[in-house]
């Protein structure tokens, strides 16, 4: 009896193996665990054995079931897979992918996304401040002096409406610099800011929008020097523009800092060299400078004991220099045209 | 401002052998930018951008003496040139014309009767102009140029026999005078431009703008008066500005030109005269001054300037950069006493300037870049109200829809509401864009024409909208707004879209209601209004968010409920509702009538058949049949009788 449920197994377990035919398969199961299957059979000749021995022969039987069960089951798993696996492989990957909807966020928002996140890194907190503002925060708190040519109506755009007794006339801000006087205002040093917002300046042409955007870094504590400036200004550039880029800085003259500088960028096109773009390999990303004691005075903070640095850049002029894409005419970017829209 | 200085006339002045890349690169890393160097007529050209601060930059002299100081410090030998004018030989005639002067418009004034002799200037003059931008004219126009651009001082020149008056009076236009100028153009003034009268009311001078026609000097003239004036600088700006008139000597003027400068031109200019033009003095100088411009000195210490640049200059080095400068400097007890010279007065006048000339000519390219490590004082979360634009962009990018930038700056027509309450332009560029929007779907749907051969359009926009504010500053309302076009446009798609934004930003309590202002719905978190969908037609739904109430309610809170122990129990319920029902209204009634229906919602619809998927859940026990079928009698009952509906 043992000897004859073994080789029932054996029987059986090769057999399955060698079918791929799920129908074959199925036979083979009747004809061995089937009602008048060869186990099924043989195990209604336990009772016939001797009693001693029956509970030794019962568990092999039992076992040898287990193992045929076991194996019909993997080999109907596996010819499955492989039906469907050469189903699979007939199908053309060729044909249209069933999409989720994707739309587009403006290049604005993706670029100021990352100049948040980078200056956010090295502690600058985004913060928001007025669009339309007084003279005061825009110019006069900024040490411009009377008659600067940008306070007058040519190169500012001004509200129709009555001067502030304190503050001076109401306009669009031509800069993100009032956040300076504004947060200065509001919080004691140290201070770390990035301001990101529109401006608006009265002029429109291929390189310039009546509309644009800046962000404007400011930091105040004890004992700033144009160092920092300069380690804020090439992590910025690092970061934004990737390793290859450098950055210098060069004399430039603003009435809100001393000293004032302009930044320049190692051409991304020419990689420095010259080119069309740029200017003998360098092309001009904005200004900086060390803020103006007079400034810290008029929000009220010491500048004997406190001093430090500031930076507006163009969100737009930053975003072409990184691309290194020439938008020929500025103004498309604001033109919405879905055409140009959806390109990014 | 920008200014073409010639190669060779530099050298002229400056004694080195840098080459004129060389020179162009110094210059632009510690003074002023060479934004290109090119050659005309055989010459290099400088082309240079001179900051406002630095009129006294405006000539090839003072490019000279600036390469002079700032080329050794980068270790390029070079020298300022120094020439020394003549005095010029008065004639023993009395200056033949009585000035009367304001000195609050004009601070100096230098002038002289010369006899000429009117013909072409000689080819180095001709080329030199023309390779810096001026047009040559005559030997006597030329001259006056060829000072302002040598030693950047303007002056002008009349042709003395038509100055019949012998009068001139200096004085501030009137509005509504009208002069011509001397390139035959008319103009009606806007008052407060300096000009000089003749006496008889007539202007025959546009004082550092341009001169007039009535005066100027022709083809014949024999004698001329070679005239320098020292203006108002604000003035100038006015003038030139509003008159749209920017000569050289306007752009120049309207920055303030050292009044020290104006012998060194009158001079140079004499003695051209007699170079070129066979000019004779003929009258004695005249030299109106009223206040001299002074030196003065700034004390500032070597411990604030190695801070404020961030490494140690020894001060000895401080010093002879700046006496390079044309500074005096002294090294006093650990302090450096500056005198600045006139030429620079208006513009170094506190510890810093100084700092700046010191640090600039020191070379920025040598400082080395520390970040910063101090943190600031504010306390600035990571989820902000910028976290949360971000997310609502980008779930809105991820549903489909683009993003537009458009104008805040709009017509009168794209303003939601009587024009009166809006915020308007008093300069605007231009017509379409005179207002600041107090809605963006305008915009929006200006974008959905702009782009009408797309057939389906999903556009947004979140940015500010501007409302009026009496004696206040416009209230910003950072707003979004969306637009979606398409053949049978859905009000619940947008409804869907705004529920689940609102969702995802853990708002949950949305609420729709009918609109009085149209067709669409009010938008509300609980009962406030916040926004709006609008159905403008069957292609187009619009919707615009006060997202700042958003930004009020959005937060990330998140609350675990423990899984269900027990199965729950499903079933739906069909009632038949009389037209004017709200599905929300019977959905909150059935909700009502037993803590243990755990969800609500509508299944489908088809006429006024209204089905209800429900779900009861108990948290500790497994429901019985005959406990739902009490609950669902309960809401049979109370929907029938609320809302005189059948069940089916």
């Amino acid at each position: 009896m043992e000897e004859e449920l073994l080789g029932i197994k054996n029987n059986a377990v090769s057999l399955i193996l060698d079918t791929n035919d799920p129908k074959e398969l199925e036979e083979i199961k009747l004809q061995f665990l089937g009602r008048s299957g060869q186990l099924t059979q043989t195990i209604k000749q336990l009772p016939k054995i001797d009693p001693e021995r029956r509970k030794e022969i019962g568990i092999l039987a039992n076992d040898v079931k287990e193992t045929i069960e076991n194996a019909l089951k993997q080999q109907e798993l596996r010819i499955k897979n492989q039906e469907s696996g050469e189903r699979m492989q007939k199908i053309d990957v060729s044909n249209p992918g069933i999409k989720p909807p994707l739309g587009h966020l403006h290049l604005i928002t993706e670029a100021i996304s990352e100049i948040t996140n980078i200056f956010e890194r090295i502690g600058f907190g985004r913060v928001r401040y007025p669009e339309v503002d007084w003279d005061w925060y825009a110019f006069g708190a900024l040490n411009f002096p009377e008659g600067h040519p940008a306070r007058d109506d040519w190169e500012t755009f001004f509200i129709d409406q009555e001067p502030h007794s304190k503050y001076g006339p109401m306009l669009l801000t031509p800069h993100t610099s009032n956040g300076q006087i504004r947060e200065m205002e509001n919080n004691k040093p140290p201070i770390k800011m990035l301001n990101l917002n529109k401006c608006y300046r009265r002029q429109s042409d291929v390189s310039h929008v009546p509309m644009f955007h800046q962000f404007e870094g400011l930091a105040i504590d004890e004992n700033l020097s144009i160092v920092n400036l300069k380690g804020v200004l090439d992590y910025f550039v690092k970061s934004y523009f990737g390793e290859k880029r450098s950055a210098r800085i060069r004399p430039y003259h603003f009435e809100f800092t001393e000293p004032s500088f302009e930044i320049d960028v190692s051409c991304g096109v020419c990689g420095g060299l010259g080119c069309k773009l740029c200017k003998e390999g360098w092309l001009e990303m904005g200004g900086a400078g060390m803020v103006h004691p007079n400034v810290l005075k008029n929000t009220g903070i010491d500048p004997n004991k406190y001093n430090g640095f500031a930076f507006g850049w163009g969100v737009e002029r930053v975003l072409m220099m990184k691309e290194g894409i020439e938008i020929d005419d500025l103004r498309l970017l604001y033109s919405n045209k879905l055409e140009f829209l959806e390109q990014f | 401002m920008n200014i073409k200085i010639v190669d060779s006339w530099l050298r002229e002045f400056l004694d080195t052998k840098a080459s004129v890349k060389e020179i162009a690169r110094e210059l632009s890393l510690t003074s002023v930018s060479v934004e290109r160097t090119e050659v005309i007529n055989g010459d290099h050209v400088y082309d240079i951008e001179v900051t406002t601060n630095r009129p006294d930059l405006m000539s090839v002299i003072g490019i000279a003496k600036e390469a002079g100081a700032v080329l050794p410090s980068q270790g390029t030998p070079a020298k300022f040139i120094e020439h020394k004018l003549p005095n010029i030989p008065s004639a023993d005639i009395s200056f033949p014309i009585q000035i009367e002067n304001n000195p609050r418009l004009v601070n100096r004034i230098m002038a002289v009767v010369m006899e000429v002799e009117i013909g072409k200037s000689p080819k180095k003059i001709t080329d030199r102009l023309e390779a810096s931008g001026i047009r040559s004219l005559n030997n006597v126009i030329d001259v006056t140029n060829y000072v302002m651009r040598e030693v950047g001082h303007p002056c002008h020149v009349f042709d003395y026999d038509l100055l019949t008056s012998k009068k001139m009076i200096i004085r501030e236009s009137k509005k509504g005078e009208v002069l011509t100028t001397l390139d035959g153009k008319e103009y009606r003034l806007y008052g407060g431009d300096i000009v000089a009268d003749d006496g008889s009311g007539q202007i025959i001078d546009l004082l550092g703008v341009m001169g007039t026609q009535n005066s100027v000097v022709q083809d014949n003239t024999k004698r001329i008066l070679f005239f320098l004036d020292n203006n108002n600088p604000r003035n100038i700006r006015q003038t030139s500005m509003s008159l749209g008139i920017r000569t050289d000597a306007a752009i120049i003027n309207e920055k303030g030109i050292d009044p020290e400068l104006m012998e060194q031109a009158f001079k140079r200019g004499v003695e051209l005269y007699r170079e070129i033009a066979k000019g004779k003095v003929v009258s004695k100088i005249l030299d109106i001054y009223p206040n001299k411009r002074k030196v003065h000195v700034i004390k500032v210490s070597n411990g604030k300037i190695n801070n404020l640049i961030g490494v140690k200059i020894e001060p000895l080095k401080s010093a002879e950069i700046l006496e390079r400068l044309g500074f005096k400097a002294k090294n006093i007890n650990d302090s450096l006493e500056v005198t600045v010279p006139t030429i620079r007065s208006s513009e170094v006048l506190i510890d810093e300037d100084v700092i700046e000339e010191i640090a600039r000519v020191y070379g920025y390219h040598k400082l080395p870049s520390v970040v910063p490590s101090f943190l600031n004082n504010k306390k600035t979360p990571y989820i902000n109200n910028f976290y949360f634009e971000n997310r609502v962009k980008n779930a809105l990018k991820y549903w489909g829809f683009t993003e537009t930038y458009t104008y805040s700056l709009i017509s009168e027509d794209l303003f939601d509401g009587p024009i009166e309450n809006a915020v308007k332009l008093k300069n605007p560029l231009t017509e379409d864009m005179t207002y600041l929007r107090n809605s963006i779907v305008p915009s929006l749907l200006k974008v959905a024409d702009e782009n009408k051969n797309r057939e389906v359009i999903k556009i947004f926009e979140l940015s500010n909208t501007y409302h009026h504010r009496i004696k206040e500053l416009p209230k910003e309302t950072l707003t979004l707004s969306g637009l979606i076009k398409k053949h049978n446009a859905s009000f619940f798609e947008v409804k869907g879209l705004i529920e689940e934004l609102f969702s995802d930003l853990g708002i949950k309590n949305t609420k729709f209601k009918n609109r009085t202002e149209g067709p669409g719905a009010e938008v509300l978190i609980g009962t406030e209004k916040v926004g709006y969908v609008e159905i403008l037609n069957s292609s187009i739904v619009d919707f615009e968010i006060n997202f700042q109430k958003v930004l009020e309610n959005a937060n990330l809170k998140k609350i675990y409920k423990p899984l269900a122990k027990f199965p729950s129990i499903i079933e739906d319920i069909t009632f038949v509702l009389p037209d004017g029902t709200n599905t929300q209204d019977v959905v909150e009634e059935i909700k009502l009538q037993s803590f243990l229906i755990a969800e609500v919602s509508l299944k489908d619809q088809f006429k006024n058949a209204r089905t209800f998927h429900i779900i009861y859940q108990a948290e500790d026990k497994n429901l019985t049949n005959k406990e739902v079928a009490e609950i669902r009698e309960q809401i049979i009952k109370s929907i029938t009788e609320k809302f005189k509906a059948l069940v089916k």
